[in-house]
């Protein structure tokens, strides 16, 4: 599945469409969440108060361990400690809070922009744990970002809100008026018409 | 009162600028704001009708540019449905910021409880403190059918002309209780700078510059009994407490009245009593309240034919 390989606004006046369709991109880029969505489409009823999303999500990574991001190596000599050399800089601020946590801030050093060195008695022990430690979760992120986007996107006054994310779908549903069953109904409808349309993998 | 004034923005470099302020104190103009940035100053101010070609020419000299600034001196309530992020920065902040452009002085009010169809809806207090400006201006979403049928409620109460900026192109008929509107500005999420974005703020500008000639021009079948930049010159004189006030616009000018930043409890009776050279105080020819805006003082001048006379 391509990024955005299918981006279907509808709504019964054209030109409010058109519209839509901006605040929507504007919103995916500023939470750069265009790579991660392979299928959208919203529906819009502003006569009913309604508002229907889904989406069908790409691939998203798996769980970043540290070895995934850097080289870990154990030093005993002199000064017993662990090395991290960095090679993807992107999830540094994940991995310090969590070396923060286990070690305290005291204990860690970062000498240069690619290298943090954690003081530890038993280097080779805590290289190989600090190896398999998971630094990120894309998906968990993934999730948040989700959900941000999607009160971002609604029209703000729709504070009754349905979401489900399950897999690589996402469902949402927002209106003023109390939730109706037919409407979720309608946006599984649209789910599953999202997923027999476009492409094959 | 016989001199008319026309509004203009001198834009240049600081230096010199002094030259501008001395030839419009011999004139008897007023110098509305001025603003400095880095090595940049504005000046809003009024230069008397006959004698606009002097200050042209000494622009020239000074390399500045002298540009006409319809809304001098007019204060509008950008109004948006709430402070969430829905409406805020874009597209109100853009509308608020492009309206200072010819001079007016704007303040962003968002609403409680404005966002909605059928929930929106606005307080009293509120309503009073749209209601002591001069023009509010309302920025809506992109649908139509909320911008004709459900959103018109939050303008119930409001007794200043009413602009409302949407996405969809409408008549101004078409929104029941609208003075003007003005498509093409609807819920956005990025800055406004393609070009029908700025064509349609230029349009915004223009329209509510003729919104405010409208309202001079009403005026002026019954003046004021006293001109509001003359107010502010005299209290600029007689209260020095506003110099020290670091608001933007320490004393904001309405086309009717002027807003003064400073503590009502503690100085509305100097303003009560404040002397003019005909010998009348300012209490005879204005009602001076208290704002609704935070604890300012709220001058609203009467009428000649209020007063009886006009200086």
């Amino acid at each position: 599945m391509n990024a955005l390989e299918t981006f279907i606004v509808e709504s019964a006046i054209d030109s409010e469409k058109a519209f839509y369709r901006q605040i929507i991109e504007d919103n995916l880029s500023s939470l750069k969440l265009g790579p991660a969505i392979g299928r959208i489409k919203v529906v819009l009823r502003p006569e009913d108060s309604l508002f229907q999303m889904v989406i069908i999500l790409r691939d998203v990574g798996t769980k970043v361990t540290t070895l995934d991001m850097a080289d870990v190596e154990a030093k005993t000599g002199a000064s017993q400690e662990v090395v991290i050399s960095i090679k993807k800089e992107r999830y540094i601020p994940e991995l310090l809070k969590k070396l923060w946590e286990r070690h305290g801030k005291a204990n860690i050093r970062q000498p240069d922009r690619w290298t943090v060195a954690v003081d530890s008695d038993k280097p080779q022990e805590e290289a190989e744990f600090l190896g398999k430690m998971i630094v990120a979760d894309p998906r968990h992120t993934l999730h948040e970002d989700l959900v941000d986007f999607a009160i971002r996107a609604t029209p703000e006054g729709f504070r009754v809100r349905y979401h489900l994310f399950k897999g690589n779908r996402f469902v949402f549903v927002a209106s003023e008026e109390s939730m109706q069953k037919e409407w979720v109904e309608e946006a599984g409808a649209m789910l599953e018409e999202l997923l027999a349309g476009g492409k094959t993998k | 009162m016989t001199s008319i004034f026309l509004p203009y923005l001198y834009t240049g470099g600081v230096h010199k600028h002094g030259l501008i302020l001395e030839l419009l104190e011999d004139l008897g103009g007023y110098i509305i704001q001025k603003v400095v940035v880095g090595t940049e100053v504005n000046l809003i101010m009024l230069i008397p009708e006959k004698d606009v070609h002097l200050v042209k020419e000494l622009s020239d000299e000074l390399l500045g540019v002298l540009l006409v600034a319809s809304l001098t001196g007019v204060e509008i309530a950008v109004v948006s449905p709430t402070l969430a992020s829905h409406h805020l920065p874009h597209s109100a902040c853009d509308v608020a910021e492009y309206l200072r452009h010819p001079g007016a002085n704007t303040n962003m009010i968002g609403l409680a409880r404005g966002m909605g169809r059928r929930v929106s809806l606005s307080m009293d207090y509120e309503r009073k403190l749209i209601n002591e400006h001069d023009i509010a201006v309302f920025t809506f979403g992109s649908f139509s059918d909320c911008i004709i049928n459900k959103k018109p409620k939050l303008f119930e109460g409001i007794e200043i002309p009413i602009v409302v900026t949407g996405g969809p192109e409408l008549k101004t008929e078409e929104v029941p209780g609208a003075d003007l509107y003005v498509g093409g500005i609807g819920r956005v999420s990025h800055r406004l700078r393609h070009k029908n974005e700025i064509d349609a703020l230029d349009t915004l500008n223009e329209e509510i510059g003729k919104v405010a000639d409208k309202i001079r021009k009403q005026l002026a079948k019954d003046p004021l009994a006293v001109l509001p930049a003359r107010v502010m010159k005299e209290i600029e004189n007689q209260v020095p407490a506003i110099s020290r006030v670091l608001s933007p616009a320490p004393i904001t000018m309405q086309l009717n009245g002027l807003r003064v930043k400073l503590p009502y409890d503690e100085f509305h009776e100097k303003f009560e009593n404040l002397e003019f050279d005909e010998g009348v105080v300012l209490s005879e020819l204005a009602n001076i309240s208290r704002s609704k805006m935070k604890n300012y003082i709220l001058i609203k001048i009467k009428s000649k034919s209020d007063v009886g006379f006009a200086i």
